[in-house]
């Protein structure tokens, strides 16, 4: 019995394959780009591939994040918040907060027993979320995944007032113009976003043990910022994008055995891994 | 049923289409008076033969000409209402009254009148807080408003009148509640979508088109095959408006919506006017007290040195208590549009008096737009998978 979580984000699709020991089978990552519904296809076909699958050996899918609804071959749609608080709490059993920052989201999350109890997420809004580090990035034209390792460099943190994105950029310009360094002012970025996804977890209250997930948890000096920013302890996974996913393929395990265990059939979607249009 | 000139058919036709009635009305020599919130004593219209036509905001209109009227950080249901004016939506209006029921409303109303010209304008100054004096003043204000609707109108307002006028708007308003009463059973008769289309309706139509159509309506639910589906969980919706069936739809797609506090459903019905000699100070202490809107502050301590905060709950929430146990309702959005101080206000308050009862509650805000509609139905999945 095989079981797959699929994540679409706004930025990147995740897909994992599990089976019904939680063994990681398959684990792929790809660009979301502006066509949800055929890449969910391509990616699935991927983690078959890496898993030596056919489509049809698969008993139960989850579809997650931002595009669940554009997964034409998921047998059940459920949140983000609670697939990842699913997934943080496999890979660390005692997690009791997770923060994610996302490509246009940030959570916060309060995890019991494995399930989401409450969360609290960003206002719509590029500041506080991964988009806000990206752009930056853009500005100063270096790599986002250079940013943390230039950060730590830092010899002084330059303050950075305003965080929404657009004016933090032209503040970083000019902070250039004035001569600052780099790695100064790519730290005063950090600790701002670090402040302000900070805030947002103590609306929720923070208990240990917490951890940091999403694609902005590969990012070293941002780790460090949230360390500095909560003062406690944090744990991040070896792959903080898939989380969301793995808590999914989990999710569809637990939905299927709980269906099997009670005697009750459950229906599935075709598995047929063709391109969805959105007329069908 | 499939007759669109009947029951939910039509109120879903007018929904849509909205001013055809009003229009025709206007062909037949009816004058239209077009009001922004339910604040307006519309008996005072409907008694002078005056049409009231609710005017609102369009979170699929994107905003064009308001910048030039009204700064972007301000309410958005503010804005828009005024966008869609400027754009001549609502041209076929013979005039507009509108109130004090919060600050932009009060700031709009000057702008306004500046912008449109109608033939007919009157503002209300409406106290905010619940105590004598404020009803002194309010209905100093409601007699100034006659005086103006008089010279309007080129007719006396009679005590006559104005009490038959109470009574039809107290018959919408006991139509409205049993239609409510509906709701109740699991699944619902009746959903939030199919509510917010009635109540747009309603505030569409002279005050007995709207009586004929609610009966009709409650009807044919009593009798209908086609009730919504029943979902896992009975929600109760909090905000100043929920004027829009996509906004709800998404409250709908994992859930049954079957209560709110909106001014989109149950708000201006729920109370009832009372029959007396001076009509007038009836219509002063209905819409002061009995309103149940976040605008007007009902503190439970007033002259008293020290605030007693349950007491204080009970006084500006203590209704809900009973609404939520015979709605079996089994959680709470609280639904708030981005920059509305009135009722951001009274939330931290009012999560602690719905936790008091054991009803969890989530908070989404929005800025009165389609491109929120994505991020608030994984905050309200959420919310529903947390209480599942």
């Amino acid at each position: 019995m095989y079981f797959a979580g699929v994540d679409i984000g706004s930025t990147m699709t995740k897909v994992m394959l599990i089976d019904k020991s939680d063994n990681l089978l398959s684990a792929i990552k790809g660009p979301t780009g502006p066509e949800h519904r055929q890449l969910a296809n391509e990616v699935m076909r991927q983690a078959l591939e890496q898993a030596s699958l056919q489509i049809d050996d698969i008993s139960y899918i989850v579809a997650t994040g931002y595009g669940r609804l554009n997964v034409p071959f998921a047998d059940r749609q459920i949140t983000e918040l609670s697939c990842h608080a699913r997934g943080v709490s496999s890979l660390f059993p005692n997690a009791r907060t997770a923060i994610d920052i996302g490509g246009q989201d940030t959570k916060c999350l309060k995890i019991d027993n494995g399930k989401l109890i409450n969360f609290v997420m960003n206002d719509k809004c590029a500041a506080g979320t991964g988009r806000f580090l990206e752009l930056t990035a853009a500005a100063l034209g270096i790599e986002l995944q250079d940013m943390g390792d230039i950060s730590l460099k830092a010899d002084k943190k330059i303050q950075i007032s305003n965080l929404c994105t657009i004016f933090a950029q032209q503040e970083v310009v000019a902070l250039l113009s004035h001569g600052e360094k780099l790695e100064n002012i790519l730290a005063g970025l950090h600790a701002a976003l670090a402040s302000r996804v900070a805030a947002l977890a103590r609306r929720l209250g923070i208990e240990p043990d917490l951890v940091l997930t999403g694609g902005v948890a590969k990012n070293t000096g941002m780790v460090k910022a949230m360390k500095e920013s909560l003062d406690c302890e944090l744990f991040v996974p070896e792959e903080p994008l898939l989380t969301g996913a793995l808590g999914a393929a989990i999710l569809a395990k637990e939905t299927y055995m709980k269906a099997v265990a009670e005697g009750e059939a459950l229906p599935t979607k075709s598995r047929r891994l063709e391109k969805a249009t959105f007329f069908s | 049923m499939s007759d669109k000139n009947k029951g939910l058919s039509k109120a879903r036709e007018i929904y849509s289409t909205r001013s055809q009635r009003v229009r025709e009305l206007k062909a037949a020599g009816k004058k239209i008076i077009g009001y922004p919130c339910v604040y307006v004593p519309l008996e005072m219209l409907t008694a002078l033969g005056l049409v009231p036509y609710r005017t609102y905001g369009d979170i699929k209109e994107p905003i064009s000409e308001v910048d030039r009227a009204l700064p972007s950080s301000f309410c958005p249901i503010m804005r828009s209402c005024l966008d869609c004016a400027m754009k001549g939506k609502d041209d076929f209006l013979d005039g507009m009254v509108t109130i004090h029921s919060c600050d932009p409303q009060e700031k709009t109303a000057h702008v306004w009148e500046s912008y449109i010209n109608y033939p007919y304008f009157h503002y209300i100054d409406m106290p905010i807080t619940v105590r004598p004096e404020a009803l002194e003043y309010f209905k100093s204000q409601l007699n100034d408003f006659r005086k103006t609707l008089e010279a309007f109108a080129g007719e006396k307002l009679s005590t006559d009148k104005l009490q038959a006028a109470i009574k039809s708007h107290n018959r919408q308003r006991a139509l409205v509640k049993e239609l409510y009463e509906l709701t109740k059973p699991p699944p619902p008769l009746i959903s939030g979508t199919e509510i917010v289309q009635v109540v747009k309706a309603l505030m569409s139509l002279p005050v007995t088109e709207g009586n004929d159509l609610l009966t009709e309506i409650i009807d044919e639910v009593k009798n209908r095959t086609d009730k919504p589906e029943k979902k896992s969980a009975r929600l109760f919706i909090w905000t100043g408006t929920l004027d829009d069936t996509d906004v709800m739809k998404v409250f709908e797609g994992k859930a049954n919506v079957v209560m709110d506090e909106s001014c989109g459903g149950i708000r201006s019905y729920r109370g009832e006017v009372k029959i007396t000699a001076d009509p007038l100070e009836a219509l002063a202490k209905y819409y002061l007290y009995e309103i149940t809107c976040a605008r007007s502050f009902r503190q439970a301590t007033i002259g008293e040195t020290r605030k007693d905060y349950d007491r204080d709950l009970q006084s500006r929430f203590g209704y809900l208590k009973g609404i939520i146990k015979e709605w079996e309702i089994n959680g709470a959005i609280i639904l708030l549009v981005r920059y509305c101080d009135p009722f951001a206000f009274e939330i931290p308050d009012l999560r602690d008096y719905l936790n008091s009862l054991g009803i969890p509650s989530t908070y989404i805000e929005y800025d009165y737009t389609t491109g929120a509609l994505a991020p608030m139905r994984t905050r309200v999945e959420a919310f529903l998978e947390t209480i599942s």
